[in-house]
């Protein structure tokens, strides 16, 4: 865990923590298919987004709007998703030898070391963050969950990280968890090929700012995601590293872009010290999910919705084009 | 005290029947036209009728509030199941139809709750009554009367199906006006049949008010859309004769007939999340305008999307949910349901964050043509990150009882 509580402290105690809401940019951004833009009335004007988004895209070159409503060249995003390539391999790569671990406690029937090795192998695939949905089916043979499978976690089909949790945790031997290590093991092994050739898209790219910490928050604080070993303030540690990550390299291009980036870095310095804050209550170490009090689970959950109100924001600070206007339904009948 | 209490019951009972008329008379809201129906207040007195050829319930635009308990039937014998099985079709005809409490005993226990106090006006109740396939397993001899396409509903991609929310030997779908009418409606259904039924799941469910602008704009769901725009019209007997009702033969136990498939699913919604994103990107995940409800490129609810003119994507992405449900092909007009779905809420998870959602239902003639096909042509929508489906289950609800002598299922058990 050495490497995600370096990520989790950039220096400095736990400082004051920030309320800071969330910017809503003086005209709708433009919005790309996909991307997300504020709601609601649009400041000083009687527009609502959608309305003040049209109006934008009809006139992407009218005076008034503000820098960051101008789309990016997605050019902007080369250096940044080089160097998060570049740093998923790198984790991706460092997976294979706490895997390894894995299948040498289970050969020696070592349960202990095996859910210890199990454990930092899932800290380096949450590391990589930001490839998910890029890795397709590989991801579901390393990361899939039962929940879609008709014998869901007895289901053959069930293999991976989580299978081998659910195993580990719930009383199977360690030759009946092996094969599903030796399995992840040769997954693991094609992962930084995958990642190296993997595209990245900007909307991607800006999307997953703050979608590896929507994931957090639906499926690891809640307990959704690693049921069996009760990891989930563990993943969501790792999660906030790997998006601290994709934040850095993003750094750049959305400075000078709104009130964005500055309302993450407070948001994400609070949350930082939240987490800290737990972790040393409990001596030093993440603290089961279900050994968490209740006032410490209520200051992440919030702390965790109030950084990702702030992220919500990112995707639309870092648009690449301006939205085709919607053509109209034709008239007439078939 | 007795003689005010008596003169109270008999002086309720003719308010009752008058009521009662009138609900007949001129608030036929199963059969009239919806658009009246919906336009005037609902009121205690209405009343939809639990026996005849169908189940009230299926097409009946009928109230906003609603429960869903599936059972599991632990009847120790076949006998027992049928006892239950009367029981629960004959209470559920007295709270459907209106009731007023007899004189009590003092020394025993009451045979109402009391929550409604002594009149048990209508207030819309239905009670739909489905047997899920388990019912026909070994235990009552029923194998051979298993509705042809009646199986467990099974796993989609991106379900997580929690067995605590899922399947049941029977359900209950229970609506009414009013919250306190489902709550005590569903509590007077359980108590005699406690031996023959335990509950497996249970979820309480609301509809949006119809807050306009017209009369026929569809209610919104928790994502703030209008949901249930494209819906066929429940009016239109030969489309229900098609689409929803069982018909004679076709490979089904004659005892099937003039039923339907139901499909229960509870999706939770990620609310918080939704809230995040952009408004033209949720617009382009369900493909209609949030405000108006209009396909996109248009202005009116209820124009016709063009899907055919539009084979790009280019107005309706090819991946807007309104598109992957239902194309609006000759190919897949057959593979239309009849949706009544119900929003839930129910506290929040452990990650602090709300837990709502939709309970969604919809009404077959053939699980596999209809809901299956269009479910998994769904797969894989970009919608799906917001929700997650963990529960709900298949279920057949039999034609309606024939009158106060019959029960709902007694076609099942017909020797």
């Amino acid at each position: 865990m050495a490497t995600t509580v370096a990520a989790l402290s950039p220096g400095g105690d736990d400082g004051p923590v920030h309320a800071a809401g969330v910017p809503h940019p003086g005209i709708a951004p433009a919005a790309s298919s996909a991307a997300r833009s504020s709601s609601g009335k649009v400041t000083d004007t009687r527009l609502n987004a959608q309305q003040a988004a049209d109006a934008a895209a009809q006139k992407p070159t009218a005076a008034g709007l503000r820098p960051e409503v101008q789309p990016l060249s997605p050019r902007a995003f080369r250096g940044p998703v080089a160097a998060y390539r570049r740093y998923a391999i790198r984790e991706a790569r460092a997976m294979a030898a706490p895997v390894a671990a894995l299948v040498r406690a289970l050969r020696a029937g070592d349960r202990g070391a095996a859910r210890a090795a199990w454990g930092r192998a899932y800290d380096r695939y949450l590391l990589l963050g930001a490839a998910y949905g890029a890795l397709g089916d590989l991801d579901v043979a390393i990361d899939g969950s039962p929940g879609g499978l008709a014998r869901g976690a007895r289901d053959p089909r069930f293999t991976g990280l989580h299978r081998i949790e659910h195993d580990l945790w719930t009383g199977r031997t360690a030759g009946e968890v092996l094969p599903y290590a030796r399995r992840l093991r040769a997954d693991v092994a094609r992962l930084p090929r995958v990642l190296a050739r993997m595209t990245i898209s900007p909307l991607d790219y800006s999307t997953r700012a703050h979608e590896i910490l929507e994931d957090a928050q639906r499926d690891q604080l809640s307990g959704a995601a690693a049921p069996w070993s009760g990891a989930g303030l563990r993943a969501t540690a790792d999660d906030l590293a790997a998006t601290r990550k994709v934040i850095g390299t993003l750094q750049p291009v959305l400075s000078g872009r709104g009130d964005a980036l500055p309302a993450v870095e407070s948001q994400l310095a609070a949350f930082g010290a939240r987490m800290r804050r737990v972790r040393r209550a409990h001596g030093a170490r993440w603290p089961r999910l279900d050994a968490l009090r209740p006032r410490e689970r209520e200051a992440l959950a919030g702390g965790l919705g109030a950084l990702l109100e702030a992220l919500s924001a990112v995707p639309g600070a870092l648009e690449t084009q301006l939205p085709a206007p919607v053509p109209a339904i034709p008239k007439g009948h078939r | 005290m007795k003689l005010d209490r008596r003169r109270f019951l008999t002086r309720s009972a003719v308010v009752l029947g008058a009521g009662g008329l009138a609900a007949a008379g001129e608030r036929e809201l199963g059969r009239g036209p919806a658009d009246a129906a919906a336009a005037q207040p609902s009121t205690l007195q209405d009343r939809f009728p639990f026996d005849g050829p169908h189940q009230s319930g299926v097409v009946t635009r009928g109230g906003g509030e609603a429960a869903f308990a599936a059972l599991d039937a632990i009847a120790r014998d076949r006998a027992t199941l049928i006892q239950g099985l009367q029981a629960l079709s004959s209470r559920a005809r007295q709270l459907t139809q209106g009731t007023t409490m007899g004189p009590q005993e003092a020394d025993e226990p009451p045979a109402d709750s009391g929550t409604l106090g002594t009149t048990i006006a209508p207030d819309a109740l239905t009670v739909t009554i489905g047997f899920g396939a388990t019912l026909f397993d070994h235990r009552y001899g029923l194998r051979a009367r298993r509705p042809a396409r009646l199986r467990p509903m099974p796993a989609f991609p991106d379900d997580d199906l929690d067995p605590n929310q899922t399947h049941g030997d029977l359900l209950l779908q229970l609506t009414a006006n009013r919250r306190d009418t489902v709550v005590h409606a569903l509590r007077e259904l359980l108590r005699p049949v406690r031996g023959a039924f335990a509950l497996r799941w249970s979820i309480d469910g609301f509809q949006s008010a119809d807050r306009g602008p017209s009369p026929r704009s569809a209610r919104r769901n928790l994502f703030g859309f209008r949901d249930g725009t494209a819906n066929p019209d429940p009016r239109d007997d030969a489309a229900m004769r098609r689409l929803v009702w069982v018909p004679s033969g076709g490979g089904e136990p004659s005892w099937a007939a003039g039923g339907t498939y139901q499909v229960v699913r509870v999706i939770r919604m990620h609310v918080e999340f939704w809230d995040r994103v952009g408004l033209r990107e949720q617009e382009n995940m369900i493909g209609r305008r949030r405000d108006t409800g209009a396909p996109l490129g248009g202005t009116d609810e209820y124009q016709d999307p063009r899907l055919d003119l539009d084979p790009k994507g280019e107005r309706i992405p090819l991946d807007a949910h309104i598109r992957m449900a239902n194309p609006r092909t000759p190919a897949t007009e057959d593979q239309r349901i009849l949706r009544r779905g119900f929003n839930y809420t129910r506290g929040f998870d452990a990650a602090g964050q709300l837990d709502q959602g939709l309970i969604f239902v919809a009404f077959n003639q053939d699980l596999a043509r209809q809901f299956e096909t269009v479910q998994k042509r769904l797969a894989g929508e970009p919608m799906t990150d917001y929700v997650t489906p963990v529960g709900g289950g298949y279920f057949f609800v039999p034609r309606g009882a024939a009158g106060p002598g019959d029960w709902v299922g007694s076609g099942a058990f017909a020797v």
